[in-house]
């Protein structure tokens, strides 16, 4: 009901939802594309196809030095993007929405005791932190390269939802179930939580987009996990070839564009998640 | 301070609801405010009575009105229903005062949840409180209530709070409350975002079920007039203290607290024949008197 | 009722009357619309047609509930637009003090930010919760002088004088806002209101969120600046009382329209308009004897759909048929018709109605018969 409300109301949230369906469709997807694009050739196969051939129809985004479709890279890459944001993203707002909604709505010392927890995650310097744990732990995978990097967004999402969950709390409808004789337990489940949808959407798509960003980072400065193949690997191999100074400027420009539009998606997806559901933005539209 | 109305007739039968007392303090140390300070109301089993209870914007009365509804327990003094501390009550004690005891609110907006069909409210509470049976008694009770406070019921049902007026949704609030049929209802500024136009509707349901279904009013207001209209008991309230208490009527015409005196010297009236009358040395003294600083 | 002392005459209580002789129009507004297209196609008209004078030295009322479109009204007078897709037509005419008649509908931003505060000066509605909290009141009157173009020291020098004109101490010039109280933050808007001597003050809600003694006291103050500055004051309130207390005209607005206006004492005593007579019987008095009251049935209708013809018909106790598909008119009725007597036929003066009750406010066009009268109303004359 909310999604198709939001859908009807914004432009944005349409935007978003198509854009990311269809990176959602590419990375389910890849290996069929890879197929239909090059047919039975291996895409990792070093030397499969002539080295640094500018774009072309056969080659869209042209091929690396190693000879090998920049596409077909880029599809096998998506994947694990996505399923690094999907993750991690998920990980942190499912953590965050129960501290959240905990601390928010019983108040008094299990507030103080899960807030001063948050606050004590939110100051450690996050990026030193996971370049350590990146240089000593080389063998991860991907999800647990996710769930390191859940670890860390959490709190944000604590935050924001325990906020609004106190101003909820103290919603007149909710002294309405109060004296309907509604129980706790009855009052979170059907006056807080569906009024928290949005928030707990825009907390997923801002710290899915931090993940997957932050993989990048990973893999540029080159602590990524080795075995993992990502956008933010493309990237890096882009940089280190100097595809710039080559000329071979769609090297460069595949995952980038990818990874914004990633970004894009779940921008405007909460973007206009917020804009129908935050009451001071609702007379600007 | 006169207690003429508000105590019960006969002392051995215990009242239905009743503040002794009672002090709510927010805050602590040198940041406390004394929300109320020693309020005391008692609402008789019977007959059915009408008490507003006056004041300005924090003077306490809706505080006084949270802790009647077991919404805000005071930190002195008692809040009882039927000889019970309302906050002490187990899970069937709670529901039976529920049932007994419940409110319409000021905002008509904020009340109901924009997630939610109007209907819902009418579950809620007949499953909560177990009233009707089967569907089809159920539909019918709740067009019953609708039409016991002028409503349609197809006008109501099956739509959206954001799609009804205010004037609407603060009669599907009373319609609620005729379903639960409670021995007192406590209505928190009930008028005061509702159009001029929709307000005396409003009031003559209130009236109507003291009338008709013996349920007792709680009327808290800001408004002299509209406590005049209602007519019966009346507390006026400042700073959390109950300065004055007694018959509207005897109240309006004698009022003994200067700051009585000052809110009927300021209220302005809709007749512009009856302008504000006292000349402003009169007014200065009597803001003096009252407390209030002069702006 | 001892506490109000009822007077022969208007204008001997506290807060008087002023003087109809002096009026002179300072703003006249001529069949404004304010539309607003939805994606949908649909229009809200929520101002729509309206007329309306307002004259120097006066105050005047605009009254309405909820949805009758007042801050509309007033948002486009200040050529404030919290919406892009706003449509204006209709004129706004305003008499500067330099350069004659300007019409508001039409010039730019850049001269209606000049026109605020020195010609025009608003307050908006909540406003006293907008002071800066982290500057001194004494520096937030200057500024608003000093962005006119007043040299700085001399719009500080005339900060004491602001603050005693509006009932204030020199000292409190320098209090911060969160040291004043609720009335005392109005009186201050009031002052940064007047510090550039405006001919016209507009007023949305001055008093809604005051304590009714405080509400009283800055009534006052505002009448005593009519008489002082002889400034115009234009005060919107949904308060049917507070209109009676303190304006020499009320304009009663519904569903986007001004549909009486007239002096206060005549329109509240002797309402012509239906909704008018609705909106006053159901306002409770402490000086009037408990007697039930009706309210007016109904709710106020969207701007997206008004009802056709007279607006109000659907609600109207009184309606005709011809309320049903004829708008009526803003006219000004007869007066023997209103008084019942017949004899030299009289306008009232300064009394408008937009009502099928009063044959002038029939479009001649729908008139049934030659006479100008439409033939259901004859029954309406009382």
């Amino acid at each position: 009901m909310a999604f198709i409300n939001t859908w009807r109301q914004s432009g944005q949230f349409r935007f978003g939802v198509i854009v990311l369906s269809l990176l959602i469709l590419m990375g389910v997807f890849h290996q069929l594309l890879i197929r239909l694009h090059i047919g039975d050739t291996d895409p990792r196969q070093i030397g499969a196809f002539g080295i640094l051939e500018s774009p072309s129809w056969a080659h869209p985004f042209g091929t690396d030095p190693y000879g090998r479709d920049w596409l077909a890279m880029n599809l096998l890459g998506l994947p694990s993007s996505l399923l690094v944001a999907g993750i991690a993203g998920l990980i942190s707002t499912v953590i965050g929405a129960v501290v959240g909604f905990v601390s928010g709505y019983k108040g008094g010392k299990t507030d103080a005791s899960l807030r001063t927890m948050t606050d004590m995650l939110l100051v450690i310097p996050t990026l030193p932190l996971i370049l350590t744990l990146g240089a000593y732990a080389r063998g991860l995978s991907v999800l647990e390269l996710a769930l390191v990097l859940a670890a860390f967004s959490w709190p944000f999402a604590a935050r924001v939802i325990r906020s609004q969950v106190l101003s909820l709390r103290e919603r007149p409808y909710v002294e309405l179930s109060k004296i309907s004789d509604l129980k706790d337990r009855q009052i979170i489940f059907q006056d807080i939580l569906p009024n928290m949808m949005p928030y707990l959407g825009i907390g997923l798509a801002t710290s899915s987009v931090g993940a997957a960003f932050a993989l990048v980072g990973l893999t540029i400065i080159g602590l990524a996990p080795s075995g993992v193949l990502d956008l933010g690997t493309l990237l890096s191999l882009a940089l280190e070839w100097g595809a710039l100074s080559l000329q071979q400027w769609t090297l460069f420009f595949a995952p980038m564009t990818l990874l914004i539009l990633l970004f894009l998606g779940a921008a405007f997806i909460s973007q206009g998640l917020e804009q129908v559901y935050n009451p001071r933005l609702r007379g600007q539209q | 301070m006169t207690d003429a109305k508000t105590t019960p007739p006969s002392t051995n039968a215990t009242p239905i609801l009743e503040l002794r007392d009672a002090t709510t303090v927010f805050g602590h140390g040198a940041d406390a405010t004394v929300a109320n300070d020693r309020v005391s109301l008692v609402i008789p089993e019977s007959p059915p009575s009408l008490v507003s209870i006056v004041g300005e914007s924090g003077s306490g009365k809706t505080t006084a009105a949270r802790t009647l509804l077991g919404l805000q327990q005071p930190t002195g003094g008692q809040a009882l229903w039927r000889g019970q501390d309302i906050y002490k009550l187990d899970g069937k004690g709670r529901t039976a005062f529920r049932r007994d005891v419940q409110a319409v609110f000021q905002d008509p907006y904020g009340i109901f949840n924009p997630f939610y069909k109007v209907d819902r409210v009418f579950d809620i509470i007949m499953k909560r409180f177990g009233i009707g049976s089967g569907k089809a008694d159920r539909r019918e009770l709740i067009e019953e209530a609708l039409r016991a406070v002028s409503l349609r019921p197809h006008d109501v049902l099956g739509r959206y709070p954001h799609q009804l007026s205010g004037g609407e949704r603060q009669r599907v609030m009373l319609a609620r409350a005729w379903m639960i049929k409670p021995r007192v209802i406590i209505a928190d500024e009930a008028i005061s975002m509702l159009d001029v136009a929709v307000r005396a509707i409003v009031m003559n349901i209130l009236l109507d079920f003291r009338e008709q279904l013996g349920i007792s009013t709680i009327f808290i207001t800001h408004d002299l007039s509209a406590a005049h209209y209602l007519g019966g008991d009346m507390l006026v309230m400042r700073r959390g203290k109950v300065v004055e208490r007694g018959e509207v009527d005897q109240i309006l015409q004698r009022p003994t607290h200067a700051y009585t005196r000052l809110l009927l010297e300021s209220i302005p009236s809709p007749d512009p024949d009856s302008r504000w009358a006292t000349s402003a040395d009169d007014l200065a003294r009597l803001e003096q008197d009252a407390g209030v600083a002069a702006t | 009722m001892a506490t109000h002392t009822p007077t022969e005459a208007t204008g001997s209580g506290v807060i008087p009357v002023s003087d109809p002789a002096r009026r002179e129009p300072v703003l006249t507004i001529e069949d404004l619309d304010v539309h607003f297209p939805a994606n949908d196609g649909s229009v809200a008209r929520v101002v729509d047609r309206l007329r309306l004078t307002v004259n120097r030295n006066e105050i005047i009322g605009i009254a309405g509930e909820s949805g009758s479109g007042k801050t509309t009204l007033v948002e486009a007078i200040l050529g404030i637009s919290r919406f892009p897709n706003r449509r204006l037509n209709g004129r706004v005419l305003f008499e500067t003090r330099t350069r004659g008649q300007v019409d508001l509908a039409t010039i730019s931003a850049r001269q209606m930010r000049r026109l605020r505060l020195e010609e025009i000066a608003y307050i908006p509605q909540g406003s006293m919760n907008s002071l800066n909290p982290v500057l001194r009141v004494g520096d937030q009157i200057a500024d608003g002088m000093i962005d006119h173009g007043v040299p700085a020291g001399q719009a500080r020098g005339r900060v004491p004088e602001l603050l005693e004109r509006v009932g204030l101490e020199a000292r409190v010039a320098r209090l911060f806002p969160h040291e004043l109280s609720g009335g005392m933050k109005q009186r201050v808007i009031i002052a940064i209101a007047i510090a550039m001597s405006p001919s016209l003050i507009v007023a949305d809600e001055p008093t809604t969120a005051l304590d009714v003694n405080v509400q009283r006291r800055i009534l006052e103050t505002l009448a005593r600046l009519r008489d002082e500055m002889q400034v115009a004051i234009m005060l919107v309130s949904h308060d049917m009382a507070v209109h009676a207390q303190l304006v020499d005209r009320v304009g009663i607005m519904y569903a986007g329209q001004i549909v009486e206006t007239g002096e206060v004492r005549e329109a509240v005593k002797r309402p012509m308009h239906p909704y008018t007579a609705g909106l006053m019987q159901a306002i409770p008095s402490i000086d009037r004897p408990r007697a039930r009251m009706e309210g007016i049935r109904g709710a106020t209708p969207s701007p997206r759909n008004w009802p056709e013809g007279c607006r109000f018909h659907d609600r109207c106790p009184r309606a005709m048929p011809v309320c049903r598909t004829i708008p009526p008119l803003l006219a000004e009725p007869v007066a023997g018709r209103r008084e019942g007597v017949t004899g030299p036929v009289d306008v009232i003066a300064g009394r408008q109605v937009a009502c099928h009750l009063y044959p002038e406010s029939t479009p001649p066009e729908a008139r049934s018969d030659g006479s100008g009268r439409p033939a259901a109303t004859t029954e309406a004359a009382r």
